[in-house]
């Protein structure tokens, strides 16, 4: 059986039986190799599932919205699993809350040009680390040499190229937030942004509070960026943003030792909110 | 009369020596209109803009007025009019379609927006018929002519070597007799421009009133990530928020694009929020898209350019929701 067999099988099973309330996939869309997202809750439907080599969307951001029905289940690659013990480590879930039916990603490809996407050639783990089933076998996949090549670009441009370089990104932003509302580290019950009282952003778009913005999130995000690279991908105005996320992750390897988040649930706190004496503190 | 293909850039240049011409060009990799300007190459084989050229009428911010206290205590209040001369060319039809909207919304009923009136009465709207169509076009569904721009001041339609010119009203005459000497008589005709994606909208209004609760609004909303992208990106979406920024005894008065997808957009001082989820949100918008809009003004507020079918990050697909309206069976009213 294929794996877009197994799942409609087992979404169709685990929906019968009443082990889950909902089942988060894959459906095709319009147009030829699109996809879009699909939440089920009538096993009647698991037949529209799909998994192919066009399933841009990561799924994990869906579970929060559909918990309270019950307990969800859904197809996880390794950026979706790295998505789910983000949401379990910052307490936004239980992982008796989901079912993961794991799934071997061969990488996904732009449904245009049939090149690799981007995200899927940086990623590095692109088979599930959590699961509570496998659809099939993990898939092979080449891993990037240089998991901050991006950066190193930016690194090598002076403080006057690199000010220009951050202004010609932020000129672009129009700050519609998708870059926010698709990250699984996203998940403050109230944004900075919205906080219309405290006013921390103004409402101007410019330059300055597009920066604000965009490195806020960055900082916020920090050792919590899973670098599925959703935020890339989506951003209508094709913002670098993974080279910003990417430059914060490299100083925290760095500073604190080689690091990648979402790899294992833990009750441990992650790098940037706990400290140990022996931290190095060069700013001081 | 025609326009050669070779006298364009003459014409544009021409053009852009008196006033502020803009042209569908990119920009650092961002597909929108610019000032034709030194290193600005101008793009009319483009099918379309990503983003739309609303913001020449209503630019994303807008300072409305500016204010300060001076060492007597006397207030002042200094009105700002950014507005000038302003040539758009190479707009496209479903874009046309969109400024019938926009002038609904800011210059009828009895509500004359300014600033847009301002801008709107110094623009001049230089249209270019469409060749070809994105898979996602379906502006013929909505009602648009893709070859052909009936509000435009001055219509170009492209016959192969040459555009056909066509004056259309008072504004766009005195235009093209400026224009002459890059002009030719003669007539062609212009090329047709196949639309592929096709969708029925009938029925479709009506059938929208009897669907508030329908369960297609929770199917639709459901993977919604209510990001602003979709309005933001739309040629007609025209909410504003008008806010202001204090510093010390000087302070400013601006308006800004906002969006019904934010949750902030409806969110009321004491708390409230009338559309707290997605569901009300998304419902909203598709509702003053294809139903609301309709009954106020006579006209869809959805023009088929695709932007939004191409830009969501999720494929959340207006015409796959048109679809499903046209094939959704409302129940009948009840006996009560």
């Amino acid at each position: 059986m294929s794996a877009q067999e197994i799942i409609r099988a087992r979404a169709k099973e685990l929906l019968e039986s009443g082990e889950i309330a909902t089942f988060i996939g894959w459906e095709a869309g319009r147009f030829t190799n699109q996809t879009t997202p699909l939440v089920i809750t009538d096993a009647a439907d698991a037949g529209k599932l799909v998994f192919n080599e066009y399933c841009a969307n990561t799924l994990a951001k869906y579970v929060t919205d559909v918990l309270a029905r019950g307990k969800v289940g859904l197809v996880v690659r390794g950026c979706d699993s790295r998505a789910i013990v983000r949401l379990i480590n910052d307490k936004v879930i239980k992982r008796e809350d989901v079912y993961l039916v794991g799934v071997g990603c061969p990488g996904m490809k732009d449904r245009k040009t049939d090149e690799p996407l981007k995200k899927c050639t940086e990623c590095r783990h692109n088979n599930p680390l959590v699961f509570d089933e496998m659809a099939g076998e993990n898939a092979e996949k080449a891993v990037p040499e240089d998991r901050f090549a991006e950066v190193k670009e930016v690194e090598a441009m002076t403080a006057a190229e690199r000010t220009r370089y951050f202004e010609s990104i932020y000129a672009k932003c129009i700050r519609c937030y998708a870059c926010r509302d698709v990250c699984p580290c996203c998940t403050c019950r109230e944004c900075f942004v919205d906080q219309r009282r405290e006013n921390w952003v103004g409402k101007q778009n410019n330059v300055a509070e597009n920066r604000f913005y965009g490195l806020t999130r960055v900082m916020h995000i920090g050792d919590r960026c899973i670098e599925c690279g959703e935020c890339e991908r989506v951003c209508p105005m094709d913002l670098p943003l993974m080279k910003l996320n990417r430059k914060v992750i490299q100083d925290m390897n760095d500073l604190f030792g080689e690091f990648e988040s979402g790899l294992v649930i833990s009750a441990e706190p992650s790098v940037l909110t706990t400290y140990e004496l022996t931290d190095r503190e060069e700013f001081m | 009369m025609l326009l050669s293909k070779q006298n364009l850039m003459p014409l544009l240049n021409s053009l852009a020596s008196d006033v502020d011409v803009f042209v569908p060009t990119t920009i650092d990799g961002v597909k929108k209109f610019a000032r034709l300007a030194d290193g600005v190459e101008p793009d009319f084989d483009m099918i379309n803009t990503t983003m739309p050229p609303k913001d020449l009428l209503f630019p994303q911010t807008q300072k409305m007025y500016h204010f300060d206290v001076d060492k007597n205590g006397s207030y002042h209040i200094h009105e700002y009019d950014e507005s000038r001369e302003q040539i758009v060319f190479g707009i496209r039809p479903c874009d046309m379609r969109s400024i019938v909207c926009l002038d609904e919304v800011f210059l009828t009923k009895g509500f004359v927006d300014e600033f847009y009136a301002n801008a709107r009465e110094k623009l001049l709207t230089v249209s270019i018929g469409c060749t070809q169509a994105a898979e996602t076009c379906f502006c013929t569904s909505m009602g648009v002519d893709p070859i052909y721009a009936p509000n435009a001041d001055v219509m170009l339609q492209d016959t192969g070597d040459a555009y056909k010119v066509t004056a259309q009203t008072p504004k766009g005459e005195a235009a093209v007799s400026a224009w002459s000497e890059f002009l030719s008589d003669g007539d062609a005709e212009p090329v047709n421009c196949d639309v592929t994606l096709k969708v029925s909208m009938e029925g479709v209004v009506d059938k929208l009133e009897g669907m508030y609760d329908s369960p297609i609004w929770e199917n639709l909303s459901i993977k919604c990530l209510n990001c602003g992208t979709c309005t933001y990106v739309c040629p007609t979406c025209h909410c504003f928020d008008i806010s202001q920024e204090n510093r010390k005894k000087d302070g400013v008065r601006f308006r800004c694009w906002d969006s019904c997808m934010f949750s902030e957009y409806t969110a009321m001082a004491g708390g409230h929020n009338p559309r707290p989820e997605k569901l009300e949100r998304e419902r909203n918008r598709f509702m003053h898209k294809l139903n609301f809009f309709e009954r106020r003004y006579g006209m869809s507020l959805c023009v088929g350019c695709g932007r939004c079918v191409e830009k969501c990050p999720v494929a959340l697909d207006i015409t796959r929701l048109i679809d499903d309206i046209g094939s959704y069976e409302v129940a009948p009213a009840s006996a009560e």
